[in-house]
């Protein structure tokens, strides 16, 4: 008797990594199926909006070099807490949740990042422009309003309808103290601009400064391109001077432009100096020194304007900080925490934070804010539909720093309105 | 044309001299032990800000002391001396934090490039904390310089004072140090500890001691440089040294590892190459800069002045 021989036990190799690969792709695609399960059950904008406190996310330079403007940031939100307690008992309080956005552009993503995932209802930041095309998308994305306190280079609030802005972009701001130093000295035919070419919110502001000079038919007679990290600015001023300038006009960072207007004086310029937002702190003053005195330049904010709610940011600056005037910088934080802070009032007023989920909140939370006018340090402002900020007061100031050089202050030299940007 | 060629030596001159003092800060280290001291980037800052308190400055707003400063202020020579020796200090403490336990356990000398790193960055946290992230120029700007006039003018070309002072100033110490080397009794030590440390150990030199010394001149090295950029361009944040950090590692590995004139060559070259780039091409400045240190080592693995090593089996 004879029986049959059993089926082959054998497997091809090919077999093998048949199964192999079936049996990876199977598990990848459930732990693909796990995560998105989980990602769906962890999205804070799914839920309810929960009881308690209202949390607002700023994401701001505590680290970098952008820290300059950070710290004065800080002190202006800081102040605007204080400022909030002390306004009467709001139905839900707004608690700050302050996150670190560095000076770069990793930085603020993973900073905008963590404080969605921990169910802020809006942002404030980041810091700098360069750093808001980057992060902002990640909100727009997800649907949190952003307001950005000192983003000023064109195109923040086209990133999308979730985002807008508190500065005032510089095409409005700019060209009020090319215009300046053009009333102080109608003479001027040469001028010389200096930007750094690799940050966003030099090019943006130093092209509108080109554009505003060549309507004024005054084309630059050089163009010096600097860069971020730069200190030493020996080889393009004495470029520049050889073409002898009879004003400057510079487009850099904080520290970078108090160098250059250092080196400038030192090196021989004893023309006038016409400088951008990104000088626009006090911080300048301990670089520059006696060499600050006589720059201009144009403000969103002064010191000087005299309404309730200027006066008051003042009071609270100067019992935390001293006696000295605010920095513009200072003055935006606020106000940027200011209209979501009013916003979220009128809003838990109308019943827009009841029974919502966090991402309807938010959606709402933004169409309110947008449909506001508000009384600010800054003036009165307002936003345009598409976020951008309706701010009519600037201001053209001038450094004027005390005899021992040390310290200084921007003093009002003319106000401005531009009716076409009322609120 | 003669002044625009002067010019540009001198702007090359004045910042090729820092990465040298960088970088022979980093040379003297990686002579001794073989390992890259990635902490002295954070030293060179750290010398900026002491040189700055040492002449009377007052730390600003933001920092954890606001207004405080030291009772007088102390002429700049002296405030830079110190600082520099304030900074050797902090470089000694950097060396019994993160290479000497390494060293103890025989760990690799690779981890101590992270070790180092990550010391100098806790350095410049505490600095920034102490500090504040604002610039600070030095009390008395160019002038506290014996009353010297702002510019100088030098066969036409224009140069700051205080850059000619750097220069000249940063030529002087890295005399100094290799004359100490070559000549005096420490100095041979050192160069015997760094040729072979078991060696030099049974000669009855004290090796652990000249790598302490190595650290300490090192480190004073960062700090002398930190305080003459500082005077000459002011501090604009604690970040600072970091970029001269990076920028001398490139110098010494251009002039070769280990060497001392290679660092003083390669700092120069690099301080030239960088002027070399016109200002409406600056873009172009680190990557011109780095393209020449690509080349080389490939026309010369070993850097300019470096002594090829020889794999033994």
């Amino acid at each position: 008797m004879t029986t049959a021989p059993p089926p082959s036990t054998v497997i091809s190799p090919s077999d093998l990594r048949r199964r192999g690969a079936l049996r990876l792709a199977a598990l990848l695609a459930a732990g693909i199926g796990a995560l998105a399960w989980l990602g769906r059950n962890t999205d804070p904008a799914a839920k309810p909006l929960a009881a308690g406190p209202i949390s607002l996310g700023a994401a701001i330079a505590f680290t970098g070099n952008a820290n300059l403007y950070g710290q004065d940031q800080r002190m202006g939100l800081a102040v605007a807490e204080r400022w909030a307690q002390q306004s009467g008992t709001p139905a839900r309080p707004v608690r700050l949740q302050l996150e670190d956005g560095a000076s770069d552009e990793p930085s603020a993503i993973a900073a905008f990042n963590l404080l969605i995932r921990q169910g802020v209802i809006a942002l404030i930041g980041p810091t700098l422009s360069q750093q808001a095309f980057a992060a902002d998308p990640i909100a727009q994305r997800q649907g949190v309003p952003v307001v950005a306190p000192s983003n000023t280079a064109k195109g923040i609030p086209e990133i999308g309808h979730f985002i807008s802005r508190v500065s005032a972009q510089s095409s409005v701001i700019a060209p009020l103290s090319l215009d300046e130093a053009l009333r102080r000295d109608p003479a001027i035919k040469r001028v010389a601009v200096f930007y750094a070419q690799d940050d966003a919110y030099s090019t943006a502001e130093t092209a509108i400064f080109q554009k505003a000079l060549a309507a004024r038919g005054l084309p630059p007679v050089t163009v010096q391109r600097t860069q971020l990290a730069d200190n030493d600015f020996q080889t393009p001023i004495t470029s520049a001077l050889q073409l002898k300038p009879q004003l400057v006009v510079l487009s850099v960072q904080a520290v970078a432009g108090g160098n250059l207007i250092r080196q400038l004086r030192e090196l021989g310029y004893r023309g006038q100096i016409v400088v951008g937002n990104g000088l626009n702190t006090p911080n300048i003053y301990p670089i520059c020194q006696r060499w600050c005195d006589g720059i201009l330049i144009a403000q969103a904010y002064s010191p000087e304007l005299n309404t309730p709610i200027n006066r008051r940011f003042q009071q609270l600056f100067r019992q935390a900080h001293g006696d000295r005037p605010p920095p513009q910088i200072t003055a935006q934080a606020f106000t940027a925490y200011q209209v979501l802070f009013e916003a979220i009032q009128r809003l838990q007023r109308k019943g827009g934070l009841s029974g919502v989920t966090l991402g309807q909140a938010r959606a709402n939370l933004m169409a309110e804010l947008l449909s506001g006018t508000y009384d600010t340090p800054l003036g009165p402002i307002g936003f345009s539909p598409a976020g951008e900020v309706l701010q009519d007061r600037f201001y053209v100031a001038e450094v004027r720093m005390d005899p021992g050089g040390r310290d200084g202050r921007f003093a009002l030299v003319r106000e401005r309105r531009l009716q076409e940007s009322q609120p | 044309m003669i002044e625009a060629l002067l010019q540009l030596l001198l702007n090359g001159a004045a910042s090729g001299g820092v990465y040298a003092l960088v970088a022979l800060g980093y040379t003297l280290v990686f002579s001794v032990l073989g390992v890259i001291n990635f902490a002295q980037g954070a030293l060179f800052s750290i010398g900026g800000y002491l040189t700055y308190l040492l002449m009377g400055g007052r730390i600003g707003v933001n920092g954890a002391l606001p207004g405080w400063g030291l009772p007088g202020g102390l002429p700049f020579a002296l405030a830079l001396l110190l600082a520099a020796a304030g900074s050797g200090l902090i470089s000694l403490l950097v060396e019994r934090v993160a290479f000497a336990p390494l060293r103890r356990r025989g760990a690799e000398p690779l981890l101590a490039l992270i070790t180092s790193l990550g010391a100098g960055v806790v350095l410049v946290n505490l600095l920034q904390l102490l500090m504040g992230a604002e610039g600070y120029a030095f009390p008395h700007g160019a002038d506290a310089l014996a009353g010297l006039p702002d510019v100088l003018v030098i066969g036409g070309a224009r140069i700051r004072t205080i850059q000619v002072l750097l220069l000249l100033i940063s030529a002087a110490a890295v005399l100094a140090l290799s004359l100490w080397l070559e000549r005096s009794k420490g100095g041979r030590a050192l160069r015997a500890v760094a040729e072979d440390a078991t060696t030099a150990q049974l000669l009855g030199i004290n090796s652990a001691a000249m790598v302490r010394l190595a650290f300490f001149l090192s480190g004073a090295l960062a700090g002398l440089g930190g305080g003459l950029i500082g005077v000459s361009v002011s501090l604009p944040g604690p970040y600072f040294g970091i970029g001269y950090g990076l920028k001398g590692l490139a110098v010494l590995v251009l002039g070769g590892l280990g060497s001392v004139p290679g660092a003083i060559a390669g700092g120069l070259l690099m301080g030239l190459a960088e002027a070399l780039v016109p200002s409406d091409a600056s873009g172009w400045r680190d990557a011109l800069a780095f393209a020449i240190l690509f080349v080389v080592l490939l026309l010369r693995p070993s850097g300019l002045l470096g002594r090829r090593t020889v794999e033994k089996v």
